[in-house]
């Protein structure tokens, strides 16, 4: 037995389960000292607000650096999704009520084409996930530019951006649109032979290859499950702007990668899960909203959110587990 | 034995002969080269035409390079004659993607370039000049780099005069505020000139404004989605602080008006700048108060058509006095008073331009304090 399970519930190991979840209190409780103003359900609302898409996404790749691998194609995925719903949305009708609302399923299904797509040119073709994933993004978003022609689509009905401007209980709908989805994820992760394949694959591919596992097929379904979380994402990153255009998907790549890193999920796989990408989504979204608030000027952001994610890693990372660091 | 010294010795002699003629030779080419640029270079008959600039996505950049489609067809040729060259808000790949392009073209090409940030200007210009091909800038350039220092091959540079139209739009908003209250503004890219200037604008008007204060100013780097965050943000430390938004550009303003409109918060006085045909529209509805078009289609345009025509003979820019090097584009306000009228002439109809038109809609030559 590892030692210290002997020496009660604050041992390292319960410590470094925990850590994300303390680092992102901390945070809260830094931000709020500085300025009071931070701790109030509006901002909080508009922390969530900024999240939501960033969180679909996030747990989309959850799935793919779980086992392994990692996806790098969210920014292409989400501007497709995005521009082809806003184009069907407005050719059907431009209002929830008509029969556009068809758009929304059809983004879902782009989503996990491409992420089939994506999944089938690691898998069939053998080139390294990094790599195609990477390409097949910068795809997505030359395709998102032929779409539109470099144009902006704007999604104007009442109905859809009601997402963003009903609220319940002091958030907007999209917050528990996304809340919905992290649900569905964490369903897949821990109720489903599929979930459990991917952690199969992540803690030990050769291994769950010999037991009789269909690597190839888990790593296809895995990656078609993202695409359609990074559509979802795409829904609600057009509900929030009220644009759909090629630089929809922009920024996705860093902030999803960066928010399941410091959520404690390690990118050699087997380890983590949607939870931790939750609470790597809001550290990193707290400290984004944090800096503003608390007036930090802005040449120091970037700096100030590099440290900071380089703390939570530190603090989230078992480092005794890991042989070598690739 | 006295044949292997033979041997040896025949082997080493022809070692030092092959050195000594490959040094020869190794200085000759050199020679070659110094004196290879002093030769005279003859008008380019049929030069390449390329736009380098950040990316497409973003409307403004967009109406850009349409403008130098636009002059591509002019000529007679395809749109496709224009070579898009991408730098994705890079200034190494901006540098590297020109001198590749140089290579490919032997020196013949007209280029039309926005260098991404201020530095980056020499580097590009001089690789420019020392291939024999031809350049036009626009926008990003140091203080101390002037066209007429390269001769003919550094054509021209043209700039907006942003902080002049952004004061303006400044105080459109200060009035608007009533005179008083908290104003917040939104950025570009920190490093970009028109990022600098607009923000020197609004601190201009403020200066007369005693009962207005700048609350915050952070950059959104010309982008939607940050400016959202950006201005979400600010609600949170500001609140109701907050009477009105100087926006930097109207990409920016679409996303403060969505950050506004998840509060719940309508009617706040907000100006920006750029033109856009989508913020010319909200101007009409009144719910951007002011924006500044910069004609990009016309300078797109007539930046890839004055190093074109320089490239090709059709005028000596050595011959052009200063104010024809160095000049400042067009910038018309917009309001909701004009803003129907603006939207008739310049966005439903896009002009036919005279593209040998150089000089006509320029705003005189580029001032340095």
């Amino acid at each position: 037995m590892q030692g210290g399970a002997a020496s009660g519930r604050f041992d390292r190991e319960t410590l470094l389960l925990w850590a994300p979840l303390i680092v992102l209190l901390v945070l809260v409780a830094f931000f709020t000292a500085v300025e009071p103003r931070f701790f109030s359900t509006r901002n909080f609302g508009r922390i969530a607000i900024a999240s939501a898409p960033a969180l679909m996404v996030a747990v989309g790749v959850t799935f793919i650096v779980i086992m392994g691998s990692i996806d790098l194609s969210m920014e292409g995925t989400v501007s497709v999704c995005a521009v082809l719903f806003a184009q069907a949305f407005i050719a059907w009708g431009a209002t929830l009520a008509s029969t556009a609302w068809l758009a929304l399923p059809l983004a879902l299904l782009v989503g996990a084409v491409i992420g089939l797509v994506n999944g089938l040119v690691h898998v069939k073709l053998r080139i390294p996930s990094f790599m195609s994933s990477l390409a097949m993004g910068f795809v997505g978003t030359g395709l998102a530019l032929i779409l539109t022609g470099g144009d902006r689509i704007r999604v104007e009905d009442e109905l859809f951006r009601g997402a963003l401007t009903e609220r319940w209980f002091g958030y907007p709908i999209m917050v528990y649109v996304a809340v919905l989805f992290l649900l569905i994820g964490w369903f897949v992760q821990s109720h489903t032979t599929l979930g459990r394949n991917f952690y199969a694959v992540g803690g030990g591919e050769e291994l769950a290859h010999a037991s009789g596992l269909n690597v190839e097929r888990v790593r296809l379904l895995g990656f078609t499950l993202a695409g359609i979380f990074y559509a979802v994402g795409a829904l609600l990153a057009v509900a929030r702007i009220g644009i759909a255009e090629t630089a929809t998907g922009g920024n996705y790549m860093f902030l999803s990668i960066t928010a399941v890193v410091v959520g404690g999920t390690a990118l050699w796989g087997g380890i983590g899960g949607v939870w931790n990408t939750l609470v790597g989504v809001l550290i990193v979204h707290v400290i984004g909203n944090g800096m503003v608030v608390i007036g930090l000027p802005g040449y120091l952001q970037d700096g100030a959110l590099g440290l900071l994610v380089i703390v939570a890693v530190v603090l989230s990372t078992n480092r005794r587990q890991v042989a070598f660091v690739k | 034995m006295s044949f292997i010294k033979k041997h040896i010795e025949e082997a080493v002699t022809s070692r030092r002969d092959f050195l000594l003629a490959s040094a020869y030779g190794l200085g000759g080419v050199a020679a070659a080269g110094l004196l290879g640029p002093r030769l005279a270079r003859a008008a380019i008959e049929d030069p390449a035409v390329a736009w380098s600039y950040r990316n497409r996505t973003n409307p403004y950049w967009n109406e850009i390079v349409s403008g130098g489609e636009a002059f591509a067809q002019s000529l007679g040729k395809d749109k496709d004659f224009l070579t898009h060259l991408i730098n994705e808000g890079s200034s190494e790949k901006s540098l590297s993607d020109v001198k590749g392009l140089l290579a490919k073209t032997g020196g013949k090409l007209a280029l039309a370039i926005d260098t991404n940030d201020a530095p980056n200007a020499r580097p590009v210009v001089e690789a420019v000049s020392a291939a024999g091909a031809y350049v036009s800038t626009i926008w990003n350039k140091t203080d101390d780099l002037h066209p007429w220092d390269f001769g003919d091959n550094y054509v021209s540079h043209m700039t907006w005069s942003d902080e002049g139209p952004a004061e303006q739009t400044a105080r459109i908003l200060l009035d608007a505020m009533g005179k008083q209250g908290g104003v917040v503004h939104l950025g570009g890219i920190a490093s970009n000139n028109p990022a600098i200037e607009r923000l020197q604008g609004l601190k201009n008007a403020l200066a007369d404004y005693p009962d207005c204060e700048l609350l915050d100013a952070q950059p959104a780097d010309w982008d939607t989605q940050k400016a959202n965050q950006v201005m979400s943000s600010f609600l949170t430390r500001y609140g109701d602080e907050i009477a009105g938004v100087h926006c930097a550009n109207d990409t920016i303003a679409y996303g403060v008006l969505e950050a506004l409109r998840a509060e719940g918060i309508t009617d706040m006085p907000l100006v920006s700048y750029d033109g856009n045909p989508q913020a010319v529209d909200l101007v009409n509805k009144g719910e951007i108060l002011a924006t500044v078009f910069t004609n990009p289609h016309w300078g797109g345009g007539i930046t890839a058509s004055l190093a074109y025509h320089a490239a090709i003979g059709t005028f000596k820019p050595s011959e052009e006095p200063n104010e024809h090097r160095e000049f400042y584009g067009p910038a018309i306000l917009v309001t909701p008073d004009d803003a129907a009228e603006f939207k008739t002439k310049y966005i439903e109809n896009v002009p036919e331009y005279d593209w040998m038109d150089f000089w006509g809609p320029t705003n005189g030559q580029i001032q340095y304090d």
